[in-house]
C-alpha cells in the first residue's frame, strides 16, 4: 500500500534549489496575537504563519484545490490491518542550528504534542496513546493508532517537527520545553526566527539552507504584526506600511481596497462554510417539522447579495461545494408560507405555545449578528420572539460546547483545520464528536454508521459516496442552517506576486511568494 | 515628620483598597460565563480531555478557594499564567507596561501644558470672546470619543497629509532596550534616530489622549483661578504694584493649583485606564492592547492581573499627589 502518488507530487512541489540574491522584505498586517512561538499549543487560523513558516511538518497543504504534499516524508506505507502507519523520512533536513533531522526528532515532537494535550495534541489524542511512535531508522518513523483511521493521512501536516536536542537542552521540570518555546524557535521551515515580540509579532529570516530549496525570487525577511483594527491594517496597506492582510475582510472594506491602485485583491474560493448550527436536541428545535420551518425563514438570497454584496457562493449544505463528497442537493430557499405550513404541522403536535428562540453571535464579527438579525426578521413573521445576545468567541465558544448553555441557534464559519470531509460533516454531525465539536447534539444512527465506516475505510470513491449520503441525511433532516462558501480576498500591495493561496493557512505560507520590482 | 506620617497614613490603606480590589474584580472576572480549560484545551479536545486540565488547573474546586489561592500567590507576585499564551502574567504585563507609561506620562505633559495655561487664560480673560471659545472647546474635547478621535487623526495627517506614522511605537523594533523606554533608551544610548521616531510616532495617540484631559485641566483651572483672584492677598499684591503677569502666574496659580493637582493624580489614572482604546487604534504595543486581546480572549487571569496593574498605578499616583500636596500647600501639615 504504498503512496508513491505523493512522492510523484514532491518533484512538482520542491523547487530546483539557487543562490539567489538579495530580495525584499514582506510586511503582514494581522488582527491576532502572536503571543506564542510554540507549534505544540496552539492550532488555531489566526496564528497559523509562525507554524507554517518556522515549522516543517512530514506533509504540507498547498495550493487551491488543497494538495497534500510530501514534505520532511517523501512517503508513507500502511499496514494490512490498517493501524501501523510508516513515513519515510528525508535525509537532507536540517533545523535552523544545523543539526540534521531524524526520526527521533519525529517521535518526540509528536509525544511532546500528546503530552501538552493543546493545539493539535488534543486531534490526535483520541487515535494514537503516547509511546506508540517509534524510530525504526534515521530516516524512518512509525505510528501505531487504536484503531485504523482514514483522516490520519490528512492530519500529518499537524506534525510539526521540533528540534529535539534543543529542545531538551531547555527543558526546566520536565515542561517539554515550554518555558522556552513560548518565544523561541526550533524549527527547520523556510524561515528562522530574527526577531519577536509578543506584543508586536515577529520577524523571520529567510533560512537559505531549507531543504526544499528556493525560487529565483523570494523575500528575504517576512514580518507578521499584530494590528488590532481594521481601519488601521487597510489604511497602511494602502499607505504602503504593510503589504499584505489577512483575507477575510468584509464586503465593503474589499470595496475600499479595490479601489486603490497600489492595491491588489487576490479571489480564491475557501472551504469556509457559513452556517447557523440549531440546538437538535432541545424543544423545540428538536421536532423536524420546527426546523423546517426554520431553514425555510432564512432569507438566503437577501444575505448574499445585499448584506455579503454578492462576494460569496451559496453553499446547500454543511459540505464546502468544492471539495469531494459534497452531495448535489437544491439547498433550502427562502419561503415563508412553506415555513408556515411545516411551523402549523409542529402546533397540531404539540400546542400553539411556542417560546423565545436564542440566537447568540460572535461580537465584534458583524456577519453573525447580521445573520441573527435576518433570522430574527423572518422568525417575526412567523409569530416567533427571538433574542439576540452577543459575545466574544471564548465565551460563545464555552457555551456551545455544553448541550445545556448551548444557545437555540449560532451562525459562525467552520473553517479548514485539515482537507477532508469529516472537518466539516463528520466533526459537526457525528455523535463521537458530541458536544465538543458537534455543538448541535445531533444524532442519527443511520448518519453514524455511515460517518464511522468513512474513518476507517481508505478508498476515497467509497468514502465520498458515505459522505455525500450522511450530508443528504443530515440535509433532508434541516439539522442546521447552511448558508455560504466563503469566498477568500487576499489584499496585497499589487507588486506581491505568487501567493500560494491554501483554504489551509489562508495564503501565510510565505515561502512562494516575492516583490515584482 | 508631618508629612511622613501623612505617607504612612496613606500607605496602610494601601493594602486594602488593594485587597478589595482585588476581591472585586476576581469575582466579576469569574461571572463571565466562560471555561478557561476548555479554551486552553481547544476545540479539538474531548470532554474527558477537558475535565482532566480543568483538575489540573484547579478550576473544579470552589470558587472561594480559587480566591485564597490567588490571594496567596498575589502575595508573592505571581500573576499566573495567561490561559492564551502560557506565558507569566507579569512577565507580559512588565513587557508592556513601559509603552503605556512614556505614552500616559507624554501625553499627561500635552494635557498639563495645553491645559493648565489655557485655563489661567479663560479665567484671566473671564466671558471675553477667548473665554467664551475656550469653554466650548473644552466641552467638546470632554465630549468627544477617543476611538472617533483617534481615527479621525489618523485619516487625516497620516493618510491625507502623511505626515505622522499610521500606528505603531517605532519604526522598526526600537532602541536597544535598557528601561524599555524608548524614548529614554534612545537618549541614554545617543540613539537620535530613535528618539526623533519615537517622538513622531507618539504625537497622535498622545494628542488624542490629552484632548479630553487638558479640557479637564482647562476647566478645573479656570475655576480654581477665578477662585483665588478674587482673594484679599491679590487685592493687597496688586496694592503693592506687583505687575499682573507676577501675581497671575506665580501668587494665583500656585494657590490655584490646589484642585488641579488633584485633578491630575486622578486624570492620570484615568489616561492610564483609557489608554485601552487608542492603544487598540494606534497599534501600541502596551497594557491597553493586551487589556483588549485579553477581553477578547476572555483570558479571565490576564484581565485580573491588567486591573490590578491599573489600581495599583492609580493607587500609587493617588498618594504622591498627596505629597505633593503637602509641598504646595503647607497647610495640609497642620
Amino acid at each position: 500500500m504504498k503512496h508513491h502518488v505523493l512522492a510523484l507530487c514532491s518533484a512538482l512541489a520542491l523547487m530546483t534549489p539557487t543562490l539567489g540574491v538579495a530580495q525584499d522584505r514582506y510586511v503582514h498586517a494581522n488582527n491576532s496575537a502572536y503571543d506564542t512561538l510554540d507549534p505544540h499549543t496552539v492550532r488555531d487560523v489566526a496564528r497559523v504563519a509562525s507554524r507554517l513558516n518556522f515549522y516543517d511538518g512530514l506533509y504540507r497543504w498547498v495550493d487551491n484545490p488543497p494538495q497534500l504534499i510530501p514534505w520532511l516524508a517523501t512517503d508513507h506505507s500502511v499496514s494490512e490491518d490498517g493501524l501501523t502507519w510508516t513515513f519515510n523520512l528525508r535525509d537532507d533536513v536540517t533545523f535552523h542550528d544545523g543539526t540534521k533531522m531524524t526520526a527521533e526528532d519525529v517521535v518526540y515532537s509528536f509525544e511532546r504534542m500528546l503530552e501538552l494535550k493543546r493545539g493539535a495534541g488534543s486531534l490526535f489524542l483520541p487515535m494514537i496513546d503516547p509511546g506508540q511512535t517509534v524510530a525504526v531508522d534515521d530516516t524512518t518513523v512509525a505510528f501505531t493508532l487504536k484503531e485504523p483511521s482514514a483522516i490520519f493521512a490528512a492530519l500529518v501536516p499537524d506534525i510539526l517537527v521540533v528540534n529535539s536536542t534543543l529542545v531538551k537542552e531547555n527543558e526546566v521540570d520536565g515542561d517539554w520545553g515550554q518555558a522556552y518555546m513560548i518565544d523561541h524557535v526550533a524549527g527547520s521551515g523556510s524561515y528562522m526566527l530574527q526577531r519577536y515580540d509578543p506584543a508586536r509579532g515577529f520577524i523571520g529570516e529567510r533560512f537559505a539552507d531549507h531543504f526544499a530549496g528556493w525560487g529565483e525570487k523570494y523575500f528575504d525577511e517576512i514580518e507578521f504584526r499584530t494590528v488590532l483594527e481594521t481601519n488601521t491594517r487597510i489604511q497602511g496597506l494602502m499607505r504602503g506600511d504593510y503589504q499584505g492582510l489577512d483575507g477575510y475582510l468584509a464586503p465593503d472594506q474589499v470595496e475600499r481596497l479595490r479601489a486603490d491602485e497600489d492595491v491588489q485583491i487576490m479571489e480564491e474560493e475557501s472551504m469556509r462554510v457559513f452556517h447557523i448550527a440549531m440546538h437538535n436536541g432541545r424543544a423545540p428545535l428538536d421536532d423536524k417539522n420546527f426546523r423546517m420551518a426554520m431553514v425555510h425563514a432564512f432569507d438566503y438570497d437577501g444575505y448574499i447579495n445585499e448584506i455579503m454584496q454578492g462576494t460569496v457562493a451559496r453553499n446547500p449544505t454543511i459540505m464546502p461545494g468544492n471539495l469531494w463528497g459534497a452531495p448535489d442537493v437544491p439547498g433550502y430557499d427562502y419561503d415563508l408560507e412553506k415555513a408556515q405550513e411545516y411551523l402549523d404541522a409542529y402546533k397540531a403536535e404539540h400546542g400553539d405555545d411556542i417560546r423565545t428562540i436564542k440566537i447568540g453571535t460572535l461580537a465584534g464579527f458583524s456577519e453573525t449578528e447580521q445573520a441573527a438579525a435576518l433570522m430574527q426578521n423572518g422568525l417575526s413573521q412567523l409569530g416567533i420572539e427571538v433574542e439576540i445576545e452577543s459575545s466574544p468567541w471564548p465565551v460563545i465558544s464555552s457555551a456551545m460546547q455544553n448541550p445545556d448553555t448551548m444557545p437555540d441557534m449560532v451562525p459562525y464559519w467552520k473553517s479548514t483545520y485539515y482537507v477532508d470531509p469529516n472537518n466539516w460533516v463528520g466533526e459537526l454531525y457525528a455523535s463521537r464528536y458530541a458536544p465538543t465539536r458537534n455543538v448541535s447534539d445531533y444524532h442519527n444512527d443511520a448518519v453514524d454508521e455511515k460517518l464511522e465506516q468513512a474513518l476507517i475505510i481508505t478508498d476515497q470513491d467509497a468514502r465520498a459516496q458515505l459522505y455525500a449520503d450522511a450530508t443528504t441525511q443530515i440535509y433532508e433532516d434541516a439539522a442546521g442552517i447552511w448558508i455560504y462558501n466563503t469566498k477568500w480576498f487576499g489584499p496585497y500591495a499589487s507588486n506581491v506576486k505568487n501567493v500560494r493561496f491554501c483554504p489551509v493557512g489562508n495564503g501565510q505560507d510565505m515561502r512562494w511568494a516575492y516583490l515584482e520590482e | 515628620m508631618r508629612r511622613l506620617e501623612i505617607i504612612l497614613s496613606r500607605l496602610v490603606w494601601f493594602i486594602p483598597t488593594l485587597f478589595g480590589l482585588v476581591f472585586v474584580v476576581f469575582f466579576i472576572s469569574n461571572v463571565i460565563p466562560t471555561d478557561p480549560a476548555r479554551i486552553i484545551a481547544g476545540e479539538n479536545a474531548t470532554e474527558v480531555q477537558v475535565q482532566a486540565l480543568r483538575a489540573e488547573m484547579g478550576l473544579d474546586q470552589p470558587l472561594h478557594v480559587q480566591f485564597g489561592r490567588y490571594v496567596a500567590d498575589l502575595a508573592t507576585g505571581d500573576l499566573g499564567k495567561s490561559l492564551y499564551t502560557q506565558r507569566a502574567i507579569s512577565e507580559d504585563l512588565l513587557h508592556r507596561l513601559p509603552a503605556t507609561l512614556e505614552l500616559t506620562m507624554a501625553a499627561m505633559v500635552l494635557a498639563i501644558g495645553l491645559g493648565v495655561p489655557l485655563g489661567v487664560i479663560s479665567a484671566v480673560k473671564r466671558n471675553s470672546m477667548i473665554d467664551q471659545t475656550l469653554r466650548v472647546l473644552s466641552v467638546s474635547g470632554l465630549a468627544v470619543a477617543s476611538f472617533w478621535l483617534a481615527m479621525e487623526l489618523q485619516m487625516y495627517f497620516s493618510t491625507k497629509l502623511g505626515w505622522t506614522p499610521l500606528n505603531g511605537r517605532i519604526a522598526g523594533w526600537g532602541p536597544e532596550e535598557i528601561t524599555g523606554f524608548y524614548l529614554l533608551d534612545s537618549l541614554l544610548t545617543g540613539d537620535w534616530a530613535s528618539f526623533w521616531d519615537t517622538l513622531h510616532h507618539m504625537l497622535l495617540p498622545a494628542i488624542t489622549l490629552a484632548l479630553p484631559a487638558a479640557a479637564t485641566l482647562v476647566r478645573f483651572t479656570r475655576a480654581g483661578v477665578l477662585e483665588v483672584i478674587n482673594s484679599n492677598f491679590v487685592l493687597y499684591e496688586r496694592a503693592m504694584g506687583f505687575p499682573t503677569t507676577l501675581i497671575t502666574w506665580k501668587y494665583v496659580l500656585r494657590n490655584a493649583l490646589i484642585s488641579t493637582v488633584t485633578q491630575i493624580g486622578l486624570i492620570f489614572g484615568s489616561l492610564f485606564a483609557g489608554a485601552v482604546v487608542v492603544e487598540a487604534v494606534f497599534d501600541w504595543p502596551g497594557l491597553g492592547t493586551y487589556a483588549v486581546q485579553s477581553i477578547l480572549q476572555s483570558d479571565t487571569k490576564a484581565i485580573l492581573g491588567f486591573s490590578i496593574i491599573v489600581g495599583v498605578v492609580f493607587i500609587g499616583v493617588n498618594l504622591l499627589v498627596d505629597i505633593i500636596h503637602t509641598f504646595i500647600d503647607p497647610r495640609t501639615l497642620k
